[in-house]
């Protein structure tokens, strides 16, 4: 049972644009992860993991739940970056989201 | 159809979250009598037995509802001040003095303790697990040793508000500029199975005569995680004015009602070199009153807005509606936790055009205000100067 229940239908979709529209598949360049990626802007990027990508990740998984765990896997964030250069992630937001 | 964008409030859970929550530090319990604590919508006797363990209990009697938290602490039992029913820490009655036996169902609900960095935490949830000790706040290296200065504690309550209001912070990036008065030039998030970071790097805004975070001098690095529902720690580096300190503050809150919370926040610093104990207890003690101010800031935000369900973001927002899906993972059925709420994201907040924005607006302001300083003066040296031409 949801806890928190929205009161509109339209609250649904909303939450369906921010956490799951408009996201690209980024396989990683070194290992078998395969995320989805958006890029409101240049400098702005949402990873979403699942996890089958975070169990082929060898980089996050050698972190353990340390602290360091929480910083980003830099052969995915190249991997990413190369994909941008690649024009295989459109870049810019939709009205927001 | 209307194009006007409909606020949904939506209706909060009706059951508080499932995790580990702070109720202070150990000390306060200490003394050897019951404590009174209100937490889950009902209150909690909290004691320490003569072993120094610290037990938590449903603070009403299951005899005749007594409020155990007015009782007497004898031996290692919290006895009721109604009848003298004695309660183990474990749950079970242990005796009643004038009764031939204990009533074989005479158990009442235990909250599991751990005492974790000085703090005590105890574990709820609904559906009665068994503690979960691999989710538990991390041991902090170095805290309750002579490296650090003992904690501070405060509490602060949030009579009119869901305690999800505090958790929303974690992702609110451009709240810093406008509540706080600072400028978080770099953000990020990660969420992960029970866990949601932030990472912040801010300095204080010079237009504002700025406590807290907007103190013009006062560059902060900051790396904030929740353990569960209810128990962030952040670990801040700051550099004030060239001077650079350890802090690490703990940022809790328990939940009183589906619509209030008390908040609670202790600070401890890493003693400086070549300073003396009482100079660092008072650094620690500045910190937390700097710490205070932000929190009133927040405060006074949540006891006038409204509950959104469906908050409308643009782009230089955090990831909202993520954050309250990973925290989402504690108000349902273990069995009902879905992946998404637990699985890996990350996200990095462009701060590149909120910040060109807003050194335009401090300029303007720091423009504005040097108008206003001298304008007195002009006015001031005026008068005086038409006062001495009369004179």
């Amino acid at each position: 049972m949801a806890s928190f229940v929205p009161t509109s239908a339209d609250t649904l979709e909303d939450q369906r644009l921010y956490t799951r529209a408009r996201l690209t598949e980024v396989a990683c360049l070194d290992c078998l992860a395969t995320v989805g990626v958006k890029k409101n802007s240049e400098h702005h990027t949402s990873i979403q993991w699942t996890a089958e990508a975070r169990a082929h990740c060898p980089e996050l998984s050698r972190r353990a739940n340390g602290r360091d765990s929480h910083y980003a896997c830099p052969r995915m964030i190249a991997s990413i970056e190369a994909a941008v250069r690649e024009d295989r992630i459109p870049i810019g937001a939709e009205d927001g989201y | 159809m209307s194009d006007t964008r409909y606020l949904d409030r939506g209706t909060p859970p009706e059951r508080f979250a499932r995790g580990w929550h702070c109720l202070g530090l150990a000390t306060a319990f200490g003394d050897g009598r019951p404590h009174a604590v209100e937490a889950f919508g009902g209150k909690l006797v909290v004691w320490q037995d003569s072993k120094g363990e610290i037990n938590v209990l449903d603070g009403y009697c299951r005899h005749m509802g007594g409020d155990l938290t007015q009782g007497t602490v004898k031996g290692d039992e919290i006895a009721c001040p109604f009848h003298d029913w004695r309660w183990g820490g474990d749950g079970k009655c242990k005796a009643i003095p004038y009764a031939r036996r204990v009533p074989l169902r005479a158990r009442t609900q235990k909250y599991p303790v751990v005492v974790r960095n000085g703090q005590v935490l105890i574990w709820h949830d609904v559906e009665g697990s068994a503690p979960d000790l691999d989710i538990l706040p991390p041991v902090l290296p170095g805290i309750g040793t002579d490296e650090y200065t003992d904690w501070t504690w405060e509490v602060l309550d949030v009579p009119t508000a869901h305690c999800r209001e505090i958790i929303d912070n974690v992702v609110d990036m451009a709240h810093f500029f406008y509540i706080h008065f600072a400028f978080p030039t770099n953000f990020r998030n990660v969420f992960e199975g029970h866990m949601a970071t932030q990472f912040m790097e801010s300095t204080g805004r010079p237009d504002v005569d700025g406590a807290g975070y907007g103190d013009e001098g006062l560059m902060l690095k900051s790396e904030a995680s929740y353990f569960g529902p209810s128990y962030m720690v952040n670990w801040i580096h700051v550099d004030y004015k060239g001077f650079e300190t350890e802090v690490v503050l703990i940022n809790c809150h328990v939940p009183t009602s589906d619509n209030s919370f008390k908040l609670q926040y202790g600070v401890c610093v890493k003693k400086p070199e070549g300073v003396d104990d009482a100079t660092a207890e008072y650094i620690g003690k500045r910190y937390s009153e700097t710490f205070k101010e932000g929190f009133e800031q927040d405060v006074a935000i949540w006891l006038n807005k409204a509950p959104v369900q469906n908050p409308l973001l643009c782009e230089e927002d955090g990831p909202v509606y993520q954050l309250r899906r990973w925290y989402e993972q504690f108000y349902v059925d273990r069995a009902d936790v879905t992946a998404e709420m637990t699985d890996r994201f990350e996200f990095e907040v462009d701060t590149t055009k909120a910040n060109e924005f807003w050194q335009e607006e401090v300029a303007e302001n720091l423009r504005k205000k040097a108008e206003e300083e001298s304008r007195p003066a002009d006015e001031a040296a005026a008068a005086s100067s038409s006062a001495m031409t009369n004179g």
